[in-house]
């Protein structure tokens, strides 16, 4: 991978074969979370973590806040992850994004680390893995990839809007 | 433990003071950013980047922080755009 860098308004990465591949397996399990029915949210740790309770202590208010908010959650998440899913090189190769795909980039990267992470129960202290030895390891391993990505996409765009002012 | 409160997209009028006890509180997570939180705070409220990181690393050190705070319609949404970006928000009366 080439991380995401400036070009003028636009941000580029460079993605190989594998990478590519990767980005996309995870895309189509993250989309199969979001056509999950919406009674399944409670009891599933990811589903929970990527449609929280809006309010603590007072199931009447959360229940009210899901109600309400739920339905545009999920259809902008799908849309994010369209938008991903449009722009990502299947072969891998460069990936040029204008500010708004960027944006959708920034938000969909992050879920498929939430996604990723609330299955791997990482914790403040997990490190990457020294070695790759199992499934496990493997995943942990791609979270940690996931989150270089995604930071170079972070600080890409903040450079940015520091250039700006 | 209250964060800094002054935001420029919020205007305070009378009626509005009125019901000002809610808050929107973004809560301390193993999977966000911290680059990534600074940053979310300033696309969505607008704050400098010195505020942004202020409240970031509120959230990291002392586990969470207020972000804005407004009548409770407001902060329902404020709460739901937070939600779009992945943070873990939610919204309570001022305590």
């Amino acid at each position: 991978m080439r991380p995401f860098r400036r070009r003028g308004a636009d941000v580029v990465a460079r993605l190989d074969l594998a990478e590519a591949g990767i980005i996309g397996l995870l895309l189509d399990q993250l989309e199969q979370l979001l056509e999950a029915a919406e009674d399944d949210v409670a009891g599933d740790p990811v589903l929970a973590r990527l449609f929280p309770d809006g309010h603590r202590g007072d199931p009447a208010l959360a229940a009210d806040y899901r109600e309400l908010t739920e339905s545009a959650l999920r259809s902008g998440k799908a849309d994010d992850l369209a938008t991903v899913r449009a722009t990502l090189p299947p072969e891998g190769g460069d990936v040029r994004l204008d500010p708004e795909q960027a944006a959708a980039w920034l938000r969909c990267t992050n879920d498929l680390r939430l996604a990723l992470g609330t299955r791997l129960e990482i914790t403040d202290d997990t490190e990457p893995p020294d070695e790759v030895t199992g499934e496990e390891s493997q995943q942990l391993a791609v979270y940690y990839w996931l989150t270089s990505v995604q930071g170079s996409l972070v600080d890409a765009l903040a450079a940015g809007r520091a250039g700006r002012r | 433990m209250a964060g800094p409160l002054a935001t420029p997209d919020t205007t305070v009028d009378e009626e509005h003071d009125l019901d000002r006890p809610w808050v929107t509180v973004v809560w301390n997570d193993p999977v966000n950013l911290m680059t990534y939180v600074t940053y979310v705070l300033q696309e969505l409220f607008g704050y400098d980047e010195p505020t942004a990181t202020t409240l970031m690393l509120q959230v990291h050190h002392e586990g969470r922080a207020i972000v804005s705070s407004g009548p409770r319609e407001r902060m329902e949404h404020d709460t739901s755009r937070l939600h779009a970006y992945g943070l873990w928000a939610s919204y309570q009366r001022d305590s």
